[in-house]
């Protein structure tokens, strides 16, 4: 492999890998607003 | 019965963006002038097209929510629901965008950036959704969905210019994939078939998180709505 091709490799793969750690990372935080949402209902409805 | 139709579009959403990253990686050819890092393609192109769709689903719940807010309330708040889903899963396939974008241009370019009309025009959309979001972040009350369902509509009107940008002026960006002239589409079939794999991975991966999206808002509304209805009665 010359050093164009392993930057272009390199480059790929950095792209590939920052969409996947956005689309996670956002769902991470969807799911995690989502269990807190449910934790403070359940909590809400213990107290009245 | 509905956790099962669920379960089964996770799973199959999941299949499709296996299958699209083999299609990219492993299926499609090398193209002959920007051999590997081409492969970029595969990604940025289906998320700045879906981006599009998300943005104008934030536009119909913000027009639904200014037409409804008087006369149906609680449709109001279901339209305000689907303006905030849409324009954050559309800020979130616009950061792919303009991430994959530079690291694709410093390559093919020898350049991170440049002032050309598409990329500038997709930073200005990029940073009209995040004010969107900043404001219904920062503010509270119907005042604020009001005003966060102006912006929508004013965000939305940037979405055809940033298509029409490099139909319109001589930009460095690409020219259109399809629809710009005769030279446009992708010839080969087995880059056209990657392409359209990842439309649709992506496609079923913006709707799962979306509606995700949606239910949280719908209720967190209904949690305020509770909380404010017991602050009257005590």
């Amino acid at each position: 492999m010359d050093e164009r091709a392993i930057l272009d490799h390199q480059f790929t793969v950095a792209a590939y890998a920052a969409t996947w750690v956005i689309q996670l990372g956002y769902l991470v935080w969807l799911g995690l607003k989502w269990r807190a949402q449910k934790r403070s209902q359940s909590s809400h409805s213990h107290d009245s | 019965m509905k956790k099962t139709a669920i379960g089964l579009y996770v799973i199959v959403t999941i299949a499709l963006m296996v299958w699209g990253y083999y299609q990219a990686i492993y299926v499609a050819p090398d193209e002959q002038t920007m051999h590997e890092v081409q492969r970029i393609f595969y990604y940025h192109v289906p998320t700045a097209m879906l981006c599009f769709l998300f943005f104008a689903i934030s536009l119909v719940g913000s027009i639904g929510y200014l037409g409804c807010r008087r006369g149906r309330p609680d449709w109001a708040q279901a339209f305000d629901a689907v303006a905030l889903a849409g324009a954050e899963v559309g800020v979130v396939y616009c950061t792919v965008v303009l991430i994959t974008g530079p690291l694709w241009g410093r390559r093919a370019w020898g350049i991170w950036w440049t002032w050309d009309a598409r990329l500038t025009t997709t930073l200005v959309l990029w940073l009209i959704y995040v004010s969107y979001l900043l404001l219904r972040r920062f503010a509270a009350g119907p005042q604020m969905q009001t005003m966060a369902a102006v912006l929508g509509i004013f965000g939305a009107l940037d979405v055809p210019i940033v298509y029409m940008s490099n139909r319109w002026w001589r930009t460095q960006h690409p020219a259109p994939v399809f629809g710009g002239g005769e030279d446009s589409g992708i010839k080969d079939p087995a880059m056209l078939a990657a392409f359209g794999w990842n439309v649709l991975a992506w496609f079923a991966w913006g709707v799962l998180i979306l509606a995700l999206r949606y239910h949280v808002e719908r209720q967190s509304q209904k949690i305020a709505a509770q909380e404010a209805q017991e602050a009257l009665e005590a």
